[in-house]
């Protein structure tokens, strides 16, 4: 292995965010890399969340949370078309079921949706049941968010990280950075991988592990706590057209029914403080609470089968906005920290806002041929591929084959699953997994023995047995 | 394996070569132009997988003298996707078919659904915990023993079925540390002797959490109150079935509310010319059922219907 690098910028973090900025500053002539520790990208609050695009209507006013969900909105629409993002504008309904909901939703939520530029429609208990017939009848009034909507938020970390790729820029996947030093030439990066990468300018994107990544560099500034937030994906949309949301309390927005870009319905968020940012653990509190908090808004839904559930962690920082800025350690190390829960919806702006000041720190010049648009390789199959592997999705060997040949291919099971929706169904990919397992090792060489699930040290297939215990009948 | 053809119209359409379907063609079913598809390499359904387990022998031997009829069109690897039943009775109905070669239709006057089922998971009974790798079900665990290799080394089998029992042997044969336990409330299944010594068989126990990240470690169950932690780096989950229907929603065709098709007592459908059998009319692990209604429909079908 090369183990000396010299590069203009590292982002260190996979997610969204790091994936934004990362592709932003291909906009430029400039060597840039990204490492991320697990072996694909997106595995952190990235995939585990209500994949929203929210317009940022109740953001804190003044703040660069609220700022950047502004911009956001205006770079959407070149964002979701460049990429080819699977996106529905569905639209928002926030429901009064009190008399107090309804003063709250006058007195607060309006006026702050338009000192955020986002003008909101009041709608009558008529309106909504006429709009939503699937809604509790019982409801009041509410007000219509017309600007949100529901995206992929794998496809969209996947893309900006592929065009990332196809306009010159490195990605380390399964190694993390163990040492961080700030000197004079520049900030050199250690890795779990023996690397030794040296950068201009290093940027922290690890999202709930950046402060541990600012304690590298001595930088103690900051903290990031996890609030989790556990989710119920229910297969059939009952009806379900527009995000609902409740009137928010002082924690939260509260218990959300989403609908999701491509069919059904998630439920959730919880918001719950939790030591441990490597709780994943989905709760039977948790999922009561879910269905509870539900029952008010969608009745119908609050009993519906659930395909799967999942927790994701918001990272949570120590300041009240974004804590975008150098480290106290040093301005070649620029944190994009305490993103929380707006990441994916401010994503687009985040990553301009960095990209701009990377290059006024670095001086960098824009290219000519950067390649805004990125070329559709999953859809493109090889004749004699059309037969089906995951059964429960219909999806084909070639559709999964074309997302193994991607410029950037999976490091895991799951990278493929978020690639392709394949696994994603009633078996959960159970009965599809060795054929997938098969493919894997076909096109890209991969021992089952060393295919991850998800993280480190999370093979599906844990022993080479002796000899062949069977045959297939 | 046969080949498909578009511009005729098939007598009948079977979709799915498990147990039920091929019960039905033993029973002789199949006349002239009649059309097998299955998503799988060969006949069995998904105990073909399986079919090397100890205590599954009668099954193996079935499906393995289940000879297909030569006049009989099969074609493997071939997975029906969709179905747009006819508008005029009488009309032929049009299966949606992946192969290879890419999408095809099938038309075919009559279609006996035979799709079978799909083992439910740890998530649709939600238990809580958080998502590791080592929480499987039994098709998975019987496909990588197939390839020669297995799942974890210290395994829980949480079931009550033939087919469940069947799989805790194969894995403890393969030389793996193997718990059996059984749900709660459920009739007891007598125990080969062979297989109460190989594995090491709890009472009756509720599986209520998981424990472990990234990979299992914990997997904990109830009993009278009481709650009992098993150390295990893999849970096979081998709570039931549930009909393998998602591919009909939209077809117009009636489902129960968990997704099983509704027939009635000649196994017709809610549409004329289409009928259904075996684990996608009633999900469960019992193959015995499978087998009577592959018999039925195949004397109903063959005395006048069709």
């Amino acid at each position: 292995m090369d183990t000396h690098t010299r590069l203009d910028v590292l982002v260190i973090g996979g997610g969204v965010v790091g994936c934004a900025i990362l592709r932003e500053l291909t906009r430029y002539r400039a060597s840039v890399a990204l490492i991320e520790r697990n072996p694909d990208i997106c595995e952190g609050t990235s995939k585990s969340n209500s994949a929203i695009v929210h317009t940022g209507f109740d953001a804190p006013p003044g703040t660069l949370e609220a700022r950047l969900l502004a911009d956001a909105r205006d770079l959407w629409p070149s964002v979701i078309a460049d990429l080819h993002i699977p996106y529905l504008q569905t639209g928002a309904l926030m429901l009064a079921l009190t008399p107090e909901d309804l003063r709250t939703i006058e007195r607060e939520i309006i006026p702050k949706a338009e000192r955020n530029g986002v003008t909101l429609q009041p709608l009558t208990r008529e309106e909504i049941v006429e709009h939503a017939p699937y809604v509790n009848p019982e409801v009041l009034g509410g007000v219509l968010i017309e600007g949100e909507g529901v995206i992929d938020p794998f496809w969209t970390t996947r893309a900006y990280c592929e065009s990332a790729v196809l306009n010159g820029a490195t990605v380390f996947t399964g190694e993390g950075v163990t040492e961080l030093q700030i000197g004079e030439e520049g900030v050199v990066v250690r890795t779990s991988g023996g690397r030794e990468l040296t950068a201009a300018l290093v940027i922290n994107a690890a999202g709930l592990w950046s402060d541990e990544i600012a304690r590298l560099a001595g930088d103690d500034s900051f903290t990031i706590r996890p609030r989790k937030g556990q989710f119920v994906v229910v297969e059939e949309d009952h009806g379900v057209a527009q995000i609902i949301l409740p009137v928010p309390n002082k924690v939260s927005k509260g218990i959300l029914v989403t609908p999701i870009v491509f069919g059904g319905v998630m439920l959730g968020p919880t918001a719950e403080e939790v030591e441990e940012k490597t709780d994943l653990a989905t709760t039977v509190e948790g999922l009561r609470a879910i269905r509870e908090g539900v029952r008010r808004y969608v009745p119908d839904i609050a009993e519906a089968e659930s395909v799967r559930q999942f927790a994701g962690l918001r990272a949570v920082g120590s300041e009240s906005d974004y804590i975008i800025r150098a480290s106290t350690a040093g301005p070649r190390l620029l944190h994009v920290a305490g993103i929380r829960s707006t990441g994916l919806s401010a994503s687009p702006a985040i990553g301009r806002y960095v990209g701009e000041l990377v290059r006024r720190e670095l001086e960098l010049v824009e290219r000519a041929d950067f390649q805004a648009e990125l070329p559709e390789y999953l859809a493109e199959t090889h004749p004699d591929e059309g037969d089906v592997v995951c059964l429960c999705r219909s999806i084909t060997r070639g559709e999964l084959l074309a997302a193994l040949r991607s410029p950037l291919p999976p490091g895991s099971l799951d990278g493929l699953k978020r690639r392709t929706g394949a696994m994603l169904g009633d078996c959960q990919g159970n009965l599809c997994l060795p054929r997938i397992l098969d493919l894997f090792q076909q096109q890209l060489g991969r021992d089952p023995l060393t295919l991850p699930k998800h993280q480190a040290r999370s093979c599906p297939v844990a022993v080479r047995l002796a000899h062949t215990a069977g045959q297939e009948g | 394996m046969s080949t498909i053809d578009f511009s005729h119209v098939y007598r009948l359409a079977i979709v799915g070569a498990g147990l039920s379907a091929l019960s039905a063609l033993q029973a002789g079913l199949a006349g002239e132009d009649t059309l097998l598809l299955d998503y799988q390499d060969g006949p069995g359904g998904f105990l073909r997988h399986a079919l090397t387990a100890p205590g599954l022998e009668d099954l193996a031997a079935f499906v393995r003298a289940a000879a297909l009829p030569d006049r009989l069109t099969t074609c493997f690897r071939s997975t029906a996707v969709g179905l747009l039943p006819a508008f005029v009775e009488g009309e032929p109905h049009t299966l949606m078919v992946r192969q290879s070669s890419g999408t095809v239709e099938v038309r075919a006057t009559q279609v006996l659904l035979a799709c079978g089922g799909l083992e439910l998971t740890r998530e649709s009974a939600q238990i809580p915990g958080p998502r590791p790798a080592g929480v499987i079900t039994p098709v998975f665990a019987h496909q990588l023993l197939n390839r020669g290799y297995a799942p974890g080394r210290r395994i829980v089998v949480y079931g009550q079925a033939r087919y469940v029992q069947a799989t805790a042997y194969r894995l403890a044969q393969a030389g793996l540390s193997v718990t059996l336990v059984s749900p709660p409330g459920e009739p007891v299944l007598a125990l080969p002797a062979a297989l109460s010594s190989a594995l090491t068989i709890l009472p009756p126990a509720r599986l209520v959490a998981l424990a472990g990240f990234p990979r299992l470690e914990e997997v904990s169950f109830e009993r009278a109150g009481e709650r009992v932690t098993l150390a295990a780096d893999t849970l096979v989950y081998a709570a039931g079935l549930r009909a393998n229907t998602h591919w009909l929603k939209g077809s117009g065709l009636a489902l129960s509310a968990q997704g099983a098709l509704e027939v009635n007592a000649r196994y017709q459908t809610s549409v004329h010319g289409i009928y259904a059998i075996g684990t996608a009319v009633a999900p469960s692990l019992d193959h015995e059922q499978s087998l009577t209604m592959g018999k039925e429909v195949a004397l109903l079908l063959s005395g006048g219907a069709l």
